[in-house]
């Protein structure tokens, strides 16, 4: 059993991470973090640095959190995100949503919305605090 | 790395473990510098004197750039049967480490391909659009709304820039009429 | 100085001013985006000389050329990918003092550097040009010939790692060259009747800088995301602004002459300056850690050579870089034949193009200090958009220059032979020169020989001609010492070395 939390490093991806450690504290089970790129350019903000990852590792490990952080290069990151689940068995999983317009998400997709309705177990979305 | 410091007497450092890497891509490079160098002279010798108030016959240019690119193409090769490795380029965006992507590449040339052969066909507003979504999609992209959008945009935006603005035809094919 | 007023006048027309921020802007913008370079941009852009004046595209030119000289520094800074050779030493130190927390200073003394050099830079261009002008109107064709065969010599010998490759692509460069009818026969044309008018050079262009190079990054993408460093406002404090002066000055002095020189490029210079100020600095310790005067330097070096690099392009038509090279291409489809005669007969038009790079070199501080954030964020463009965008522009270029499908299939076939010559490392620039200076080779040697009426004796008949095989000599003795003692010490593969280079 684990929760699994799709980690960018912004204040969307912060509060899902919250979200997900009092989750993984409140059921006493592992977290597993994913932050997963596609690698199509040269920089991708959404792509934590190796530091970062460190950082919140090292942190959550300071709360006595069993963690586990999926810091990789995949082809499609919400698959990614659901194949975790799938391999850890996921007991739910956590994305941060933001808004964004009809056309925004014809055009750029969603990897939030694609988690939603794909997942095979429950997902908690949730939004930085106002 | 170079033993500037060892004594001067002492024997030639042995380099048992520097094996010899022989780069055999290099040899169709050398091979193609040949054929072309003979297809130069060759060419030379099939090109009339010139006209007699010519100092300088066309050919001589031939000869000479023909015979070097020959004697180019024996250094290469022999330069490459002694361990010489091509440095390949490098680039802000390029990764040298997992060798050539073949598929790729093949799939680039192909999409070129098909534009060559069609563009006065079906037009630029059509192979352009082909050319751009196909090369996206060669690349990763798998954004089919996205991809055709901007393809579209592209090849029919420059169709009419380069009428209108530059005032150069680019062939409208099939859809000449309507646009 | 009235010359340089009209030129001023012609500049700063709302039109030309117009082109000159397009440039400006493209010129960064791709010097920023990965795997795009100036020269390639400037290749991309040559159908728009077919209706806009010479004045505006090569203002346009201009400003691409300086624009594309800062935006390779900014992604060295930020990245520490030195996407062109001359802004590799900029990452040296400009990337420590990102990663320190620097990197708005560091951006802001390459900014400001690169404005001082472009400034003194063109302001020794424009006090040279009027003096060299007369003088080489004066060559003979003798002269000239050998001027030319130095300057492919020199191109070909100094710059890159190996020469054996260097002189393959001079030559392949000159064979392209003898495409097209001769003496009223075909040569080199293979039965193509699309050949006898030799092959474009456009299509040449677009084909090596652009196809080619695409071609190759795409078949090597990075695929892991690089890590960025944040960036905001580019300044510096008052102790930044002490300890760069110097070095841009410095800079400045090493890079125009080696700019002007035929083999310049700003390879040797920016090495030179970052030597230098390492050697003079106050900070010694901070070299390697992030030195704010090995950004200084270096930065302005690159870019007094670029306006160094026009000083041989205007008066004697030789192009030293891959960027001049193209521009000279489009000067050659307004049919313009830098050379010679060329200042003499087309005054204004060169004064308006020294008067641009004033502007250029002003709209690129104005803008490019504000405009830092944004022209990181161009680095997360999705690749497949950026290389099909390329494969795009290379084709429709290829295709409007003599709009036959004939040319996109030699533009396929010369793209697969850029590609091949960077699979094998053999460098791009002498390839083009050689295309470029090859007919004008001939040209030159066959003018030397009718006025003789076919003595060879005449090449060697001018002092002028004398000097420049003296020189090639001179470096083919300098290339051969440095052959024997690289072979002496144990290892084989150091071929160059920069202090020998300099030699």
């Amino acid at each position: 059993m684990s929760i699994v939390v799709a980690y960018t490093p912004d204040a969307y991806g912060q509060a899902a991470l919250d979200h997900g450690a009092a989750e993984a504290v409140r059921r006493d089970t592992a977290l597993v973090v994913v932050n997963a790129t596609k690698g199509d350019a040269l920089v991708d903000p959404r792509y934590a640095h190796d530091d970062q990852i460190a950082a919140i590792t090292s942190d959550l490990e300071a709360r006595g959190l069993d963690v586990t952080v999926r810091h990789e290069v995949v082809p499609d990151v919400a698959q990614a995100v659901l194949e975790v689940a799938q391999e850890t068995d996921a007991a739910l999983v956590v994305v941060g949503v933001r808004h964004r317009s009809p056309v925004g998400k014809a055009l750029m997709g969603s990897v939030g919305q694609r988690i939603l309705l794909d997942a095979r177990c429950p997902v908690l979305a949730v939004k930085p605090d106002a | 790395m170079s033993q500037q410091h060892a004594a001067p007497a002492a024997p030639p450092a042995p380099e048992p473990t520097r094996h010899r890497v022989v780069d055999t891509a290099q040899y169709a490079m050398a091979a193609f510098l040949a054929v072309a160098g003979a297809y130069v002279v060759y060419n030379g010798t099939q090109l009339r004197g010139g006209m007699s108030a010519d100092f300088l016959p066309p050919s001589t240019f031939a000869y000479v750039v023909g015979g070097v690119l020959l004697v180019l193409a024996v250094l290469l090769a022999v330069a490459t049967a002694r361990g010489d490795v091509a440095e390949a380029e490098e680039g802000e965006d390029v990764d040298l480490s997992s060798g050539t992507d073949v598929r790729t590449l093949g799939l680039l040339v192909a999409v070129l391909c098909v534009n060559v052969f069609l563009i006065e066909i079906l037009g630029w507003a059509i192979t352009g659009a082909i050319l751009f979504t196909g090369a996206a999609w060669v690349l990763g992209s798998r954004h089919w709304v996205r991809d055709i959008a901007l393809g579209v945009a592209l090849s029919v935006g420059t169709f009419y820039a380069f009428y209108v603005g530059l005032g150069v035809p680019l062939p409208a094919g099939i859809l000449n009429g309507v646009l | 100085m009235d010359l340089l007023l009209d030129g001023f006048a012609t500049a700063l027309t709302p039109s030309n001013l117009l082109f000159a921020v397009v440039g400006v802007l493209l010129g960064t913008a791709v010097g920023v985006l990965p795997g795009i370079g100036p020269a390639m941009t400037v290749a991309l852009l040559l159908p728009v000389t077919y209706s806009v004046p010479a004045d505006s595209a090569l203002i346009m030119f201009a400003g691409i050329y300086y624009g594309g000289m800062y935006g390779g520094s900014t992604t060295s800074i930020l990245l520490n990918t030195p996407g062109e050779s001359s802004s590799v030493i900029t990452a040296l130190e400009g990337n420590k003092m990102a990663k320190n927390g620097r990197a708005a200073q560091a951006l802001a003394t390459a900014a400001i550097g690169s404005f001082v050099a472009g400034t003194i830079g063109t302001v020794l261009l424009i006090v040279l040009a009027p003096t060299v002008g007369p003088l080489v109107v004066q060559l003979g064709a003798p002269s000239y010939f050998a001027i030319m065969l130095l300057a492919l010599f020199a191109v070909t010998v100094v710059l890159g790692a190996s020469k054996l490759r260097g002189f393959i692509a001079l030559f392949l460069g000159l064979a392209i060259g003898l495409v097209g009818m001769t003496s009223g026969q075909p040569r080199m044309t293979f039965g193509f009747a699309e050949l006898s008018d030799g092959i474009e050079i456009v299509v040449v262009a677009v084909a090596i800088f652009a196809l080619g190079e695409a071609l190759w990054v795409a078949a090597h993408l990075r695929r892991k995301p690089l890590e960025i460093i944040p960036v905001g406002q580019p300044w510096m404090s008052k102790a930044d602004w002490g300890r760069s002066w110097k070095p841009w000055l410095r800079g400045t002095a090493f890079g125009f002459p080696f700019g002007a020189l035929p083999a310049g490029g700003a390879e040797v210079p920016t090495f030179l300056s970052y030597v230098t100020e390492r050697r003079l600095s106050k900070h010694p310790e901070e070299f390697g850690k992030g030195a704010i005067e090995g950004v200084a330097g270096p930065e302005a070096a690159n870019n007094a050579s670029a306006a160094g690099t026009l000083l041989p392009m205007l008066a004697l038509g030789l192009p030293t870089t891959a960027t001049a090279a193209v521009i000279l291409v489009a000067f050659e489809s307004y049919g313009l034949q830098p050379g010679p005669q060329f200042m003499a007969q087309n005054e204004a038009l060169v004064w308006a193009l020294l008067a641009s790079l004033f502007v250029a070199n002003t709209l690129l501080l104005v803008l490019n200090l504000p405009l830092a954030p944004v022209w990181a964020k161009l680095l997360q463009i999705p690749r497949p958009y950026l290389y099909a965008g390329i494969l795009f522009f290379a084709t429709l270029g290829a295709y409007a220059a003599g709009t036959s499908s004939f040319d996109l299939g030699l533009l396929l076939v010369l793209g697969v032979l850029g590609f091949a010559m960077r699979r094998f490392g053999v460098p791009v620039l002498p390839l083009i020169i050689g295309v470029i200076l090859g007919p004008r080779l001939e040209e030159q040697l066959s003018e030397a020989l009718e006025i003789s009426r076919g003595d060879y004796g005449t090449l060697v008949g001018e002092p002028v001609a004398i000097a420049a095989y003296v020189v090639m000599a001179a470096l083919l003795v300098g290339l051969v010492v440095a052959r024997v003692r690289s072979s002496r010490s144990t290892t084989p593969t150091s071929v160059t070395e920069k202090d020998e280079v300099n030699a």
